[in-house]
Order: C-alpha cells, then structure tokens, then sequence
C-alpha cells in the first residue's frame, strides 16, 4: 500500500488538465504507449474502450520513483465541473491527493479556487503545479505568489512544467509521490469499497469503478451494495491501464474496475458501498446520497418529426446515466417529448447539450420545475411538477415546496452584492465564516425554485466569476405557489404554463409577455398576450398587426433574387407552430425559455 | 457554367431557337397578346448614392464609349430573337449620362438588329444633373416617349443624406424643363422612409411634385442593403431605419396627397394621372411577359425561363470578346415559381389576382385555399374582392410581400 497513490488533478478549465494527464500516462508507459497508439489506428474497438479507460474514469500507472522502488499511481478523473460536485466529490472521496494546475500566463481562476476548497473538504493533499511555461507571456513568480496569497499553499512546493513540450514531468511524477501520501486502509478488515463510477459496456453489460478502502475484493466474491441491498457476484475485478486488466483481486488502497453482471445501470447507486456478503462491514462510507431528481423539465423536437430521433437518443443516454428518468409528454403546441427528472440544473444542461451534441438534435425545453407536495381539500395528497396537472386552485388547500441548505464562497469584497442577492430569492441567510484570507462561506436556506433560473448567473455575475455555489435538499416547506398560464389571442399555450411562488408569478409573467412581444412576428390582427392566474389578467403586452413591409424595387426584371426571398419566408413560415389562428415561431419558445434563465 | 445555360447555348446560334423558347401554356396569363420588353442597362453614375445596391460604377467618357461598343456587340448577338418589342427601355445606373450620339446609336442599333415595333415606347432614365435644355431636345428628338427624372427629394438635407447631385432648386428646374418639352409621359422618382423623414417634410416634397405637374411618380421606400455603404453604417447602429408603423403613416400619406392631386396607385410605388401612364414596360415584368435585357446584371424572361447577364462589367465583357452572350446564368421556372411569383406581383399591384385565371394557369384556388386567411385580410381591410379579382387595398399593398408570404399555394 505504501507503493500505491490515488490522486486526481484539478483545474481550471483550459489550464492544462488533459494534456497533463495524457503526459502522465505517457511518461509511464513509454512502450506500452506506443503499442498501444499504433494498434489504435486499425482498431476501432479499443478505441472505443481507451474511451471508457481514460476519459472519463481512471488509469492506473507504474511508475519507477528515484528511490528505485515501483509505484502504482491512480489517476482519477474528476468531472471539469465543480458545480456538480456531488460528482466532483465522489471522485475526490476516492483520493488522497491532488495536483492543483495553474496555467503560468493566467494565474490562479474561480475554479481553482473552489476546487481546492472541496478538495480541502476531503482532506485531500495538494501539490502545486504551474504549467504552460514555454509561453512566452508566462509569469511564474506570479503565479507562485498567487499559489501563495489565493490559494494557501506552499509556492516552493509547486512544480513549473510545460506539459505540451513534455518539461518538468518526472519532478511531477516524482512529487506525486515524496508530497502525495499511500492510502490508509485495513486490508484485514472487512470489505468497503467505494463505486465512484459505471460505466455500460455493450459486451459485459455494467462496469463498476470502485476504490477499495478496507479488505480485499476478489472475484468469485459475493458482494452486497450496501445501500440498496443487492446482491451480485463478481465475475472479474481488474486494473484500468489502458485497456482493462484482469487482476486476481483488489487490495485496500486500490482503485480499479469490477463486472458483476449488472445488467443496467439504474441498478447501481454511484456512491454506495461494496461489501461482502458473508462477512459485510458494520456501516457503509459516509457521504453517500441516492441520485434523486429534483428538477423536471419537457424536452420536445424542434420539429415533430424528430420525435423518434429523440426518443432513441433518451434511451442511449439513459444506459450511462442512471440519474436520468423520463417518460413520454404531450403538448398540444409542440408535440410530443419526454418529461424528464434531472438531478440538477447541470444535469439538465449536460442533457440537453448532449442531446444537441452528439444526436445533432433541436430542441425546445419547457421551463424547469420542482416537485411540489399539494394536499388536497379531499384529503388526498399529490406530488406535482409538471404545471399540466397542477389542480384548479379550488380543490387545493395546502402547497409545500422543497428547500435547500446553500452553501456559497465567495471573496469577501462581494458579499454586499451577494446578500442582497439572497435576499431577492428568498433565502434566509444563516451565517457567514472567513474559510480563509479574505474568502467567506455564506451559509442559506432558500428554495429550490429560486435557484432554478437566474440565481447561479447572477452570482457568477455579482462576484466576478469567483463565487461558488453548492447545495443539499433540506425539507418541504409550505408556500404559496400558483400555475401561471400564458395567452396568445386568447388560447392558452400549454407549453409555457408555469407554477411560480405568488410573489414572483407576475414578474415572470411579465418577462414572458415581452419575450413573446419580441419573437411573434406580426400578423394581420392584433394579438394580446396575457398571462393568468385562472381568470385573473396578471401582465399583458400587444403585439400590432403588420403595417408596412420594405418592399424593395423590382428593378430590370430580377425577379428571381424577390422570388427566392419570399421562397425563404414561406419556409420559415413552415417551421411555426399554430396555436389558435396564431403561428409561433419556435424560435419564440426558444427564447422565452432560455432567456428566462439567462436573464 | 453548366452546357444548359443559354450562354452556352448561344455558342451555337441556330436561328431562331435559342430565345424563343414557346412559353409554356399553361403558364401565359390572360391578356398575353402584347409584345415583349427589351431593357438596356447602363452602368455608370457620376457618384454613387450611399444606398445603391444596383450594378454601378463611376465611368469616366472613355469607358462609357468602349461599353457602348459592347453593347452593340451585344445586341448583334439577339438577331435571332423574335418576339417583337413594343417597349424600349434604358436604364440604369444613368442612362443620361451618355451623349445624344451615343444614345442614338444605340438605339439605331436596336432597331436594325432586333424586332422592335414602331410604334414602340422608349423609356429614359435620367438623373436631373444631366437635364439641360440641349440635351431634353435630344431625347425629344431620339422619340423619347417617356422620361423618368431621379429627383428622389425636394429636400436639400435630404438630398445630402442621400448622397444626391443636384439640390431641390436644380431639380425644380429640372423637373420643368422636362414637363415642358412635352414628353408623352413625364416620371418622377421619389424616395420616401428615411430614417427621420417627418411627415411634414415628405409632405412637402409631394406637394412640390403635384404642383409641378408630372404624369407619373415612382415612390419608392428607401431599402438598406447590406454591403451599400448605408448598410455598413446600420451594422455599425449609426443608421437606424423608421419604425414600421411611421413607415405605415408615411406611406398611407403619400397615397393621400397623390390621390388627392389626381395620381392613382397602380402597383406598391408607382401612381400615374391616367392609365394610359402607367409604365408598360415595367408592367411586363409583373405580367410575366418576356422581356430582353442587355447590358451588366440585366435579367431576361422568355415566359418560361430566366437568364441573367454577369454583373461585373469585366466579366460581361470578356464573354463578348469570345463573341458569347454575357449570360451568367438562368433558371427554367417550375409552376410552382411561376405561380409564387404571380402571386407575388399580384399583391403588388392594385389589380391583384384574378382568380379563376390563377386557377387555370396554376390550379390553385387562392381564395378557397387559404380561406381563413383571406376571411381576417378582406375584414380587416388588406384586400377586397371584386367579382373574380382579389385585389390589394392601400393598407394591403403596404403589406404586399407578407401578404405573398402568407398566401398558401
Ligand atoms: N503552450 C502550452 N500550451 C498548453 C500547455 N498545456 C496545455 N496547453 C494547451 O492549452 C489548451 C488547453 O489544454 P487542455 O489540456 O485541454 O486543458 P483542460 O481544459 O484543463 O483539460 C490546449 O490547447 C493545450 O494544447 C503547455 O504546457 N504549453
Ligand atoms: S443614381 Fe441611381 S443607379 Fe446611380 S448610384 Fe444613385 S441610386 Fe444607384
């Protein structure tokens, strides 16, 4: 175990992390890096699992240190984003330490900031590394100053290297381990390793990445989740080295990979604890949290012709995405689509953008909800988050809606600007803590709703970039929540009906009616736009018939450029959507909605 | 180029076949019978107006003498075309740029290499720089029958802002000077919707116009185009165009002040005193008739098919160097095109749509098809029905492009 150091690198996008990583992997495995190169060429299929090795989990490393002796070196990636860090934090629960990089020409960012304060959270070791020396423009006096000021850490300890030309990497290896310790952990005790990620694998269906903390993990094992109960066998345990390696078992102190036969991935709870089942530990890892949604939104196909596309796109993400539930959603405006639950906002962008991305999918998202408890007149209670079936608000007596604990850093010349922030979204503060020189921890309780739409840019705006906001549910409380209908000449537009706590119903409402303004084109009467609470008119705006087009001249017989300009207007003219006798563009929804949020 | 085009058609001129190409029958409009347009484009100004986006260039005397020897080699390459012209119409750019000598040998041109009828319309564009008392006497006497006078604003800040030549003072005298020669008809361009035209100075403007007496006025609405210099200054926000609904007022008050004065709309921007003034040749245009057109960037219809000349003088003349039309491309229009453009010229003229001859020429029932639609335009006021005509009113032809846009087909 003393040969062994599970570490993960953390950064500041753009500074360096990847290609460090790959520089690492490199410098260890010369040979076997350039077999491995040349075989990727012709081999698709290894291709596709260096995909699932290394891009998004661990690599496990040999690495002759100075003294002589043969390290193992886990490296473990860490999702870029820290804003999910629920999943930043299981990855840094498999640790002990990490390498901080700062780009030489940039300095210490926001992220490098409040990544280390979770890696601090966990206890983790850190070891600084200042990396893109070759630039001209880099400054690493600065920077070490900055290592020093911002970040707490000692400057003499950092490491300058330039990881695309290849300098400075054994003194990182080398550091990794003299500065990062061996992981702790009884091998004679009974089993506990961590899932910290799983994959699903076309030929041998789930693969679990665990850190085995205490005991040892072999296969033949019979092996229980500690949370969930089940029970599974371990068919093959091994090493990620490039490919997968099949090892005869996984000692306390190592991270490595496990195929027990799982079939889908909603089985496994990342997070949970592995233990066996014959001689299991006393409680499980602390820290573990079920992946529960708590946001809903409706994805529909911008056109309705892409439903099918997007209904088999869904299913591909869900077979790696355990977190991701959906089922099938109607709009009369737009069709059909999924209504789906994501863990977080995050979550719901990661979605989106890869429904975007990789199924080269247009989309439009209804605005995001969370899952109100209404208690009925009759008695019965019901869990709504979708404004279609919210009750008439006769038949409702009670609404409570769920709240969070948030947790925000932020450097203390900002904090003015973030209270009153707080404030404007009904949060209660309950204390604020220096974490350290000049940096504070402001600690709420607000609802999830308010954190829905424009809370995390507005922080991101009122600090600068350097605030950092983290959050856990806390409980339902009561509130006055209403369903905000949104009419276009008259006709509601089921797609933007919206529930909202009461006080914020009418500037929202407002915000849609103006948006809306904006993007209906004319048309040839007048269309009010009005947002309702049941009867009642809460905002409205106008949009006035067309009146005048620039008709250009018709000049020396080329008709064919106006044709072709009036060929692309009836084009776009197709694309609308007809609510009523009105046609919307769906660039209108588009926008409505996602402004919303970037307001 | 692919070998389809009538360029390279024109390589190998079998009498006879390459222009006159049968319009297809189902396409002829009713009323067809009249003879076709031929248009003469001459590309040179003495300035460039900042929101010209029309193929133009500043030609100094010995350029515009080597293309008016181009365009002699151009017309010679037409003999074949056979569809006699009734109307003759130069163009530009400013045609009145050219000498008295060089327009009549270019019409002389026309007349002897092409089937131009006799009692043809000639057209002339003219700007008021170029209006003197000798060189008005000229165009009378090259027969002439209608002038067109680029006044565009009887405003001198306006002029400015359009990058104009002449002051309003000039182009008073201009104007005058033209009326009195005694043309058949006398035309008029103006410019409405500059970005801070008030109501009371394009007022202005059309009561100078209406006292002075013309036959016939083009309105047109000031159109920024990307890549004019106007286009630039918008991109930069330092050109911000009216608002639509001034854009509407100013509109509705030029047919006012014109109806009231005796001018009467006939399509989106042009007003004559009587229909005898109405532009024949532009209406060919909108009835899809054939038409010819020669020189830089001209387009050209033969009722079934469109082709268009290369718009850089360079490469319209190197096509003549290797003794080919100057054609730089050309479309076979499908029904469908025809029928979108029908449509489209319908909405732009206040005789619109005759509907049971768009049936019969594109089996299309625009009423029944878009029933709903028409229902809210004929209430509303955009369009009337008259017998079998759907016609645009005033508020409609003010709309005529969305209206097109709507219109299913
Ligand atoms: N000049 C220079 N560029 C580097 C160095 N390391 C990384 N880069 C470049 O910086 C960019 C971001 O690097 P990447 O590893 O993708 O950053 P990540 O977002 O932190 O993973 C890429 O264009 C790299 O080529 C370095 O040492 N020197
Ligand atoms: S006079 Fe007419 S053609 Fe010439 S530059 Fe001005 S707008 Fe263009």
């Amino acid at each position: 175990m003393d040969h062994v150091r599970n570490f993960c690198i953390i950064a500041h996008i753009d500074h360096g992390k990847s290609t460090l990583a790959d520089r690492l992997i490199q410098a260890c495995g010369a040979v076997e890096a350039r077999q491995f190169r040349d075989q990727v060429l012709d081999d698709m299929d290894i291709e596709r699992e260096r995909g699932i090795t290394i891009k998004s989990n661990s690599v496990s490393l040999d690495y002759r240190a100075r003294d002589g002796e043969l390290h193992q070196l886990n490296l473990i990636d860490t999702p870029g984003h820290v804003d999910f860090s629920h999943e930043v934090r299981r990855s840094l629960m498999a640790c002990e330490g990490a390498l901080v990089v700062v780009d030489a020409t940039q300095g210490v960012e926001a992220q490098t900031v409040a990544n280390l304060y979770l890696a601090l959270e966990h206890d983790l070791e850190l070891l600084p590394v200042i990396n893109k020396i070759d630039l001209p423009a880099a400054d690493v006096e600065r920077v070490r100053e900055e290592i020093d000021q911002d970040l707490g850490l000692d400057p003499f300890d950092a490491i300058p290297v330039s990881a695309k030309q290849g300098l400075g990497i054994d003194e990182v290896l080398e550091g990794i381990v003299t500065h990062l310790p061996p992981p702790r952990g009884e091998r004679k005790a009974p089993l506990k390793a961590l899932v910290f990620d799983a994959r699903y694998d076309a030929y041998r269906g789930v693969v679990l990445y665990v850190r085995v903390v205490d005991g040892r993990l072999a296969s033949g094992d019979r092996v229980r989740f500690m949370h969930t109960g089940r029970e599974y066998e371990v068919h093959e345990v091994g090493l990620n080295r490039l490919r997968r390696e099949e090892s005869r078992g996984l000692d306390a102190g190592a991270v490595g990979y496990v195929i027990t036969g799982i079939k889908t991935i909603r089985d496994v709870s990342i997070g949970d604890t592995l233990t066996h089942a014959r001689e299991p530990a006393e409680a499980p890892l602390p820290g573990y949290k079920p992946a529960r949604p708590v946001v809903f939104s409706s994805i529909y196909p911008m056109s309705s012709r892409e439903y099918g596309d997007l209904s088999v796109a869904m299913e591909k993400l869900a077979l790696n995405d355990a977190a991701l539930v959906y089922q099938k959603d109607s709009s009369a405006a737009l069709g059909f689509g999924f209504r789906c639950g994501f863990l977080g906002l995050l979550h719901l962008d990661v979605v989106q953008e890869r429904l975007r991305r990789e199924f080269d999918l247009s989309l439009i998202l209804s605005a995001p909800s969370v899952l109100y408890r209404v208690q009925l007149r009759d008695g019965e209670r019901v869990d709504i988050d979708n404004p279609a079936y919210w009750p008439e608000p006769g038949a409702i007596d009670s609404v409570e809606e769920p709240y969070i604990r948030a947790s925000i850093l932020l450097p203390e010349k900002h904090l003015g600007a973030a209270m009153e922030l707080c404030r404007e979204h009904r949060a209660a503060t309950l204390g604020t803590g220096y974490l350290a020189r000049g940096r504070l921890e402001v600690s709420a309780e607000m609802p999830l709703a308010e954190v829905l739409f424009d809370f995390y840019d507005k922080l991101k705006t009122v600090t600068r970039g350097y605030g950092s906001f983290d959050y856990e549910p806390l409980d339902y409380r009561p509130a006055e929540v209403v369903k905000v209908d949104i009419l276009v000449h008259h006709e509601k537009v089921d797609a933007l009906a919206f529930l909202a706590h009461r006080e914020k119903a009418r500037a929202r409402a407002l915000h849609y009616c103006g948006q809306l303004e904006q993007s209906i084109p004319r048309q040839q009467f007048k269309i009010p736009i009005q947002g309702a609470i049941g009867a009642e008119i809460i905002a409205r705006s106008t949009i006035n018939p067309f009146r005048k087009d620039v008709t250009a001249k018709c000049y020396g017989g080329d008709v064919t450029r106006k044709r072709k300009l009036l060929e692309r207007q009836k084009k776009g003219k197709a694309r609308m959507k007809l609510v009523g006798s009105v046609e919307i563009p769906q660039e209108a929804f588009v926008s409505v909605l996602r402004t919303e949020r970037g307001r | 180029m692919t070998a389809r085009s009538p360029a390279a058609a024109s390589r190998r001129p079998t009498a006879g076949r390459s222009a006159r190409v049968a319009p297809e029958r189902a396409s002829l409009p009713s009323g067809a019978g009249e003879g076709a347009g031929l248009y003469v484009h001459v590309p040179f100004c003495s300035a460039i107006c900042p929101y010209c986006d029309f193929a133009v260039s500043v030609g100094a005397a010995p350029r515009r003498e080597a293309f008016v020897r181009d365009l002699l080699r151009e017309i010679a390459l037409w003999r074949e075309w056979r569809e006699p012209f009734d109307t003759v119409y130069l163009g530009g750019g400013t045609p009145s740029i050219l000498g008295a000598g060089q327009l009549g040998r270019l019409l002389d041109a026309v007349r002897s290499h092409l089937p131009v009828r006799d009692d043809a319309r000639i057209f002339l564009e003219a700007n008021p720089e170029d209006v003197a008392h000798e060189a008005v006497s000229a165009w009378r006497r090259l027969g002439v029958h209608t002038l067109s006078l680029g006044v565009q604003s009887f405003d001198d800040r306006e002029l400015r802002f359009l990058g104009r030549r002449h002051d309003a003072a000039h182009a008073q005298g201009a104007v005058r000077e033209c009326v009195a020669a005694g043309f058949d008809t006398m035309s008029l361009d103006l410019i409405f919707g500059l970005p801070d035209q008030s109501a009371d100075t394009l007022r202005a403007s059309l009561d100078t116009a209406v006292a002075l007496g013309p036959d016939h006025v083009s309105c047109y609405q000031l159109t920024v185009h990307e890549g004019t210099a106007f286009g630039r200054r918008r991109a930069r926000g330092r050109l911000v165009e009216m608002p639509e609904d001034e854009q509407a007022a100013r509109y509705a008050l030029i047919h006012q002040v014109l109806a009231r004065g005796g001018w009467r709309a006939y399509e989106v921007s042009n007003f004559a005193r009587a229909p005898r003034h109405r532009s024949r040749h532009n209406m060919k245009y909108w009835r899809h008739l054939p038409y010819l057109g020669l020189g830089p960037s001209a387009h050209s219809f033969d009722g079934a098919r469109r082709w268009w000349n290369h718009r850089g003088i360079e490469a319209y003349r190197a096509a003549l160097d290797r003794d080919e039309r100057p054609v730089a491309g050309s479309e076979r229009l499908t029904r469908e095109e025809l029928a979108l453009e029908a449509l489209m010229f319908g909405m732009r003229t206040t005789e619109g749509i005759d509907l049971r001859d768009f049936r019969r020429r594109f089996g299309v029932d625009i009423a029944a098809r878009n029933r709903r639609f028409v229902g809210d335009c004929l209430e509303s006021g955009l369009l009337e029905r008259a017998g079998d005509r759907l016609k645009p009113s005033t508020a409609g032809l003010a709309v005529a492009d969305t209206l097109a846009a709507r219109l299913e087909l």
